[in-house]
């Protein structure tokens, strides 16, 4: 009797708790108005610009910190920020930045030249006192900087080793963005979870696993963000991400899966979508099998149809890819470069001339990662295409961080081929460290495809050296041109970010940068 | 009493050893390293070198185990790099989420899995018993990641009955209410499986026990039937479900893995799903032995209970 | 093989299981040369169809690929690695188990310390790590999962064993000079056979269900290929936009998985040896009644009679007539013997009077039992419980089993003072002391204390007879109380029912195989044989003059003072299976009398004096 009566009473419990939660549910399904809540892909990692590496946590950082300059509403091009402006000595390797008066940490201390030199001195100094708040892992960012000097307590100089194009714009990725001496001093190591920058948000708190909150600075030198504050929430499951966007739980969501578009195209929300630096391609094992054929290598980016890939398996959320640049480096883009056309007929010609009919190939597929989009329904497509023009593909798939174990060292002895994607700030970045003949693995670089062509490496040598954009941009171009044709890759896709947000969201736009600018965004 | 939970409390310490072992041998395996995990597409040999030195991850295995061993005998069980923050800290936050929602789950399988076995028993061959017997194998052969989704869009994006995912409101009170709505669909869905078995194994051991010869004569007493079936024969029988729940515990803690991924729920399941796949071995580390350590200290509990519930068998 | 069918088939749900499983296998094995299109080929353009809208009847998935065939070819794989998965965790764990239960001691330490390890590692995890090391891949998926099932078989094998490695046949192969790997593989595996198949069909399921989570955490099958754990992986994308790609694969998931474990429950019923007479059943509170007609007019003076009963057991198709129109009478302050070889019907009886006949399979398809004018076979249950142990009450066979082994004798008797009596703590704790004394247990107040482990079998049964005093009962019926019972320890008991029957002017039915025990304290004896009664009267009239050949062949078997028990197997044969009964005498096969007419009707119970009825043809006249 007493069980019985011990789960009448558990039932009745539960009922009217049922009951409870269902009243009070009611009430709060709707997000308060001038907070802003974001739905993010996952935890942060940490909230310190130097230590962290993904994407998603450069969402948070670049609303909690300022740079020393920034890019431009809308484009990759570098603007002033806590920077006024600055000076790069004719040789390209002395850069004296004038920075802007008056702005104070969130912790109340000073903007100031000392600060930036310490910023950078944690970074590469191994003997700074704070560079134990490390690891840092984008660094090498800044590996061409020999020396920081504070000329004046307004004036800072960088001398560097040598001339290096993308200074710049490596200062306006999240790596460059200037932290609080004072709140690392007093942190330590644990300044990645009590951050403090100049940004037009502040740190408010952060729940693990729940919620980052970063409350609005009135006090920032662009004047006060409209929102009262930011709740960056991590949702990993992009299924439930896409329930709570549903649900009214968050007001914004990125990285929205092609799948669930179509959910969204109906009033009350809006869909965002902006081309980024990013492209999507595989990897040509072009020292040994068949690939060391460019023939084959070039059927391969015939067989595929690309067209398909882009418009059905990712709904248009990315664009057929030319080429190793993508087009939203507009300036070092080559327009007149068509994509290889789909053209199974033209692929089997080239591989029975190369008499690589039916040679078996082997697959690195991965199963998710840092802009690697749908990785595996990709591959399988891809794995579809080739089989159609006689190559036989094995598929072997791994998880984020095996497959990359796996693909950096070099495919030789493993793979034919191997999916890869990067998301760069600077035309120069992917080329160089993935294409270039000192970019092999044993060289330290990420040519994991053994693609050597000297033409290409000195073109690149030069667009590095050269401190006049239209100078750079021609040597991309004339780049491109060659990388194509070789094709150590197939060019499959650029990927279109995209974001859905709430009707109640307004003046909000995708950056190219694929970074998260939340100031002038309202909400009510 | 008290010797024999001493001795199953020190003949533990072996297992979590063990398990500590064979969790650094396993993250040895897989390939793959920190360095990787964080440089992502930056990974090159001289920086994963670098990094792993500044990580201090350059030292041999053995070796780095038995720092690990030393520290965590001193009570520190290391910072994880990928979260940056101590271990122990974020394994209590995050255990302590796990806990509310395996807890609640397994209260709830146990109440219902019996309850519904020892009806199922009670009404043998009648509608109820296919009934029940219908729906607790449905439950055990639903995928739960599966449930928990369609659960949310009905009763969460549909009905907007309960919140989507997280465990506690993003803005406003902290209450128990506030809980309650968040662990409701978790809960539920987790229990389903646990239910299904506990629901099948109460019924078999009640249906063993209502053929004991003391059944027959409780009836032949003039006991009533509630009597009979939920005291004499229920208790007789909790004998061996007892164990069933202990094992079911388990089964419950693994599950939330999967529960913890579709509800967002902040608990150390998907902590330690990410920190494999992040190579993060201090917190895989300390996670795992935490939670085998509970694992055990809950079974050393059963014990005790079937220890007071049956006299018959003597510590 | 055969017999395993049709035990099998006797539960409904595991033959459609078993049905429902061997069409799958079937369309799994078939699948090659079925019409469908290839699995793999990819229509972008036609992604999401949903079903019924294309020529793909399933619709297509993702990548346009036909449904329908993915899921023919994911069954098949998914079928393949279930089996081979629950195969390889069969094969260590049960290794395992075994070594462990049959070396015991410091082996059986070792192993299951490592199995705890195992257990105590979310096996999740386990198996995610296990993946992450060993690389990609459905075969590596289908090892972890093999690896986390392994503590699971070696838990209940090594349990099996254990339980047996203390049986006689193990020690008496031993003692032969087998070899240990020679006992494991000649005595200990066939006898934990049954439970490794069991646990193996309960787990083919879960192993398709952990293949399919393992899928959801991104580590299964390569693609193109299809499983039904990846099919789900791959279609969870687009859950919230396209749920039915899920719903396939989902579907077949529920339907093998279902199917599986209704036909595990079947091959666990099957093979358990205690289930091949039946259907694990638990009985119901009362005996079933069947086909009743009411009996009117029952004589209200009369305390206790049975009439005509008839009780028979319904299994399967078969149909056992235990009790086949019996009629009995208590008295008053007397004692009433039935007496006859197991088997006989005598405790079907006994226990029909209270509607205490396990059913299923008992019914009681005729008859009445007159308790004071109120016919206790149609009373309510109300008043039927009421009398239970109250006006009526029984003693049983096995004085251990018939009491609760977690109740202590107090709490057991108090309940059943409660049961029937409003009275307070204090007082009942007072009675049920003072039943303890009457049935003349020492020291009652510590005994009370006890558990029934704790007490001596005479104890035990003491404390049963307390138990059916506890509401000062008219009627005891006694079911063999005292054959479970060493002699010395018999005789006290027996002379505590005569004290009963002398103090308390009560009526017992005393149920016995020995006429030993009848000569001590019956004042009437009913011989039983094969559901009737042959022989009816005075017992002192029987006991000297027995007049039924039966009869007189038991008494032959009655031990004489001193000279310990002689069996009733001496009478040559054995009793009938009651379930095929023909006409006649049913004692004609192994009676030295029989003459033809004894085979072809049925033979009435006559008086063959005032006192004595006789169902034969040929009575032993004793003048």
């Amino acid at each position: 009797m007493a069980l019985l009566d011990y789960t009448r009473r558990a039932m009745l419990a539960a009922g009217t708790a049922t009951a409870i939660a269902l009243s009070a549910i009611s009430l709060s399904a709707q997000t308060p108005d001038d907070v802003l809540v974001v739905g993010q892909i996952a935890e942060p990692k940490a909230l310190d610009p130097a230590a962290v590496t993904a994407v998603n946590d450069f969402r948070i950082l670049m609303n909690l910190y300022d740079g020393l300059v920034r890019y431009k509403d809308g484009t990759l091009e570098v603007e002033p920020a806590l920077a006024t402006s600055w000076d790069i000595s004719d040789d390209g390797t002395v850069y004296t930045f004038s920075l802007r008066q008056d702005v104070k940490f969130h912790d109340g201390s000073d903007f100031n030249a000392d600060a930036v030199k310490f910023n950078f001195d944690r970074m590469l100094d191994e003997a700074h006192p704070y560079h134990n708040t490390g690891p840092f892992p984008l660094s090498f960012f800044f590996s061409a900087i020999v020396s920081v000097e504070v000329v004046d307590s307004m004036t800072v100089k960088f001398t560097l080793n040598a001339p290096y194009a993308p200074f710049l714009s490596n200062l306006a990725y999240p790596t460059g963005l200037i932290v609080s001496p004072d709140a690392v001093a007093k942190h330590g190591t644990d300044f990645g979870r009590n951050p403090s920058g100049t940004g037009a948000f502040k740190f408010g708190e952060w729940r693990s696993n729940e919620a980052v909150v970063v409350e609005a600075n009135s006090g920032h030198w662009e004047g006060a963000p409209k929102l009262q504050a930011v709740v960056f929430r991590p949702i990993t499951d992009a299924n439930t991400r896409t329930a709570e966007m549903l649900a009214g739980g968050i007001d914004m969501m990125v990285e929205v899966p092609p799948v669930a578009l179509s959910k969204f195209q109906g009033d009350g929300y809006t869909l965002h979508e902006q081309a980024g630096p990013h492209v999507w391609f595989l990897i040509l094992n072009a020292k040994e099998g068949p690939f060391s054929d460019v023939r084959v290598r070039q059927a391969a980016n015939y067989a595929i149809n690309k067209e398909a890939i882009v418009n059905d398996v990712l709904e248009g959320t990315a664009a057929v890819a030319a080429g190793p640049t993508p087009p939203a480096f507009a300036w070092a883009y080559n327009n007149s470069l068509e994509p290889y056309p789909y053209n199974p007929d033209k692929a089997r010609q080239l591989i029975s001339e190369a008499g690589a009919d039916g040679a078996e190939l082997t697959f690195y597929v991965t199963e998710g990662g840092s802009g690697m989009l749908d990785p595996v329904a990709m591959g399988t497509a891809i794995q579809a295409d080739l089989q159609a023009v006689g190559l036989k593909v094995n598929i072997e798939t791994y998880e984020w961080n095996t497959f990359l174990g796996e693909v950096n060292p070099g495919l030789e002895g493993k793979a034919d081929m191997a999916e890869m994607a990067w998301m760069t700030n600077d035309p120069d970045t992917l080329p160089f460290l993935a294409l270039r003949t000192e970019a092999w693995p044993d060289k330290g670089g990420f040519n994991s495809g053994y693609y050597s062509n000297s033409k290409v490496d000195e073109l690149l040598e030069a667009a590095r050296a050269s401190t006049d954009q239209n100078e750079r941009a021609r040597l991309y171009k004339d780049m491109q041109t060659i990388v194509q044709e070789d094709a150590p890759w197939v060019f499959v896709a650029n990927w279109k970010q995209n974001a859905v947000t709430s009707d109640r969201v307004s003046s909000f736009s995708l950056q190219p940068s694929f970074f998260l600018l939340l100031n002038n965004v309202d909400k009510n | 009493m008290l010797g024999y939970i001493l001795k199953r409390l020190l003949s533990a310490i072996p297992v979590l050893l063990g398990i500590s072992i064979i969790v650094f041998l396993i993250m040895a395996m897989i390939p793959g390293d920190p360095a990787t995990a964080i440089l992502g597409s930056y990974a090159t040999p001289e920086n994963v070198e670098k990094l792993n030195r500044d990580l201090g991850l350059d030292k041999p295995l053995f070796k780095r185990y038995f720092i690990w061993l030393g520290n965590i005998l001193q009570g520190d069980f290391g910072r994880s790099y990928s979260l940056n923050k101590n271990v122990i800290d974020e394994v209590i936050e995050r255990f302590g989420a796990t806990l509310i929602l395996a807890g609640t789950s397994f209260i709830m399988c146990s109440l219902i899995g019996i309850c519904a076995g020892v009806l199922s028993s009670a009404k043998q061959f009648k509608l109820t018993d296919k009934l029940i017997t219908f729906i607790v194998l449905l439950g055990i052969s639903i995928p739960s990641f599966f449930l928990g989704m369609m659960m949310i869009l009905l009763f969460a994006v549909h009905l907007r009955w309960f919140p989507v995912s997280g465990m506690w409101p993003i803005y406003g009170a902290r209450d128990l209410t506030a809980l309650i709505s968040h662990l409701a669909l978790p809960a539920s869905a987790l229990a389903v499986v646990a239910t299904g078995v506990i629901a099948r194994l109460s019924r078999s051991a009640m249906l063993e026990i209502l053929r004991q010869d003391f059944i027959r004569t409780a009836r032949a007493k003039g006991l009533d039937e509630k009597t009979v079936i939920w005291r004499h024969a229920l208790r007789a029988a909790m004998v061996s479900i007892l164990p069933i729940l202990g094992i079911q515990a388990g089964f419950v803690l693994s599950g939330a893995v999967y529960i913890e991924m579709v509800f967002q729920w902040p608990g150390v399941g998907r902590m330690l799903v990410d920190a494999i796949l992040k190579r993060d071995i201090l917190l895989v580390q300390g996670g795992v032995v935490f939670v085998a350590a509970c694992y055990v200290i809950f079974n050393i509990a059963v014990d005790v209970a079937q220890h007071l519930l049956d006299p018959r068998i003597k510590a | 093989m055969i017999g395993f069918i049709k035990l099998l088939s006797r539960n409904r749900l595991s033959l459609a299981g078993l049905v429902v499983i061997i069409l799958v296998i079937f369309t799994a094995l078939i699948t090659p040369i079925l019409p469908i299109s290839d699995p793999d080929v990819i229509d972008t353009k036609n992604r999401f169809k949903t079903p019924f809208t294309t020529d793909a009847l399933l619709g297509t998935d993702h990548l346009g690929r036909d449904l329908m065939s993915r899921l023919l070819w994911g069954t098949r794989l998914s079928l393949a690695v279930g089996f081979c998965a629950a195969c390889i965790a069969a094969l260590i764990g049960s290794a395992l188990g075994i070594i462990a239960g049959f070396y015991a001691s410091r082996v059986d330490n070792i192993i299951m310390r490592g199995i705890d390890m195992l257990m105590a590692f979310p096996y999740i995890l386990l198996a995610l790590a296990i993946v992450a090391a060993l690389g990609p891949g459905l075969f590596n998926a289908l090892i972890a999962v093999a690896i986390v099932n392994i503590p699971f078989f070696a838990r209940n094998i090594r349990g099996v064993t254990l339980g047996i490695t203390h049986k006689e046949y193990i020690d008496a192969a031993r003692l032969s000079g087998m070899t240990d790997t020679r006992i494991i593989i000649t005595e200990v595996l066939p006898n934990v056979f049954p439970v490794i198949v069991i646990a193996m069909s309960t787990t083919v399921g879960w192993m398709i269900l952990e293949t399919a989570g393992l899928s959801f955490l991104g580590l299964g099958s390569q693609p193109p290929q299809a499983d039904l754990g990846s099919m789900l992986g791959e279609a969870r994308a687009a859950l919230i936009t396209s749920p039915y790609t899920s719903v396939v694969p989902g579907a077949m998931i529920l339907i093998i998985v279902m199917a599986i474990n209704l036909l595990g429950d079947g091959i666990r019923d099957a093979l358990d040896p205690r289930l091949k007479s039946g259907v694990l059943s638990s009985p119901r509170p009362r005996t079933l009644v069947a086909n009743y007609n009411e009996a009117k007019n029952l004589d209200r003076s009369e305390l206790l009679s049975v009439s005509k009963l008839r009780t028979q057991f319904h299994i399967g198709k078969q149909n056992y007539k235990a009790v086949d129109g019996v009629s009995i009478y208590a008295k008053k302050g007397a004692c009433l013997g039935i007496i006859g070889e197991s088997g006989s019907g005598k405790s079907v009886t006994a226990l029909s009077i209270m509607g205490l006949v396990s059913s299923p399979p008992g019914i009681i398809t005729g008859g009445y039992v007159n308790y004071k004018g109120s016919n206790l076979i149609h009373t309510n249950d109300q008043e039927l419980q009421s009398l239970r142990g109250n006006k009526i009450s029984y003693v049983f066979q096995d004085p251990l089993s018939s009491l609760h082994p977690l109740y202590t004798v107090q709490k057991q008797l108090e309940e059943a003072i409660k049961a029937h009596q409003p009275v307070s703590q204090e007082e009942v704790y007072q009675r049920s002391i003072e039943l303890l004394k009457s049935v003349r247990i020492p020291n009652p107040e510590q005994r009370a204390k006890d558990y029934p482990h704790q007490l001596s079998g005479g104890m035990r049964q003491r404390v049963n007879i307390a138990m059916a005093l506890a509401n000062d009962p008219e009627i005891i019926i006694a079911d063999e109380p005292t054959t479970a019972l060493d002699v010395t320890v018999q005789a006290q008991i027996l002379s505590l029912f005569r004290e009963l029957t002398r103090e308390r002017g009560l009526a017992i039915i005393f149920i016995t195989h020995d006429f030993g025990v009848v000569s001590q304290i019956c004042d009437e004896v009913a011989v039983m044989y094969a559901g009737k009664i042959v022989e009816y009267g005075p017992s002192e009239m029987i006991l000297n003059h027995p007049a039924h050949p039966y009869t007189s062949r038991l008494i032959g078997c009655v031990p004489e003072l001193g000279k310990g028990k002689r069996e009733l197997a001496s009478i040559d044969g054995l009793p009938p299976m009651v379930d095929r009964l023909g006409h006649g005498c049913a004692f004609a096969p192994r009676c030295e009398k029989t003459i033809s007419e004894c085979l072809n009707n049925d033979i009435k119970l006559k008086n063959i004096n005032a006192n004595t009825q006789v169902r034969c043809l040929k009575p032993e006249i004793h003048l």
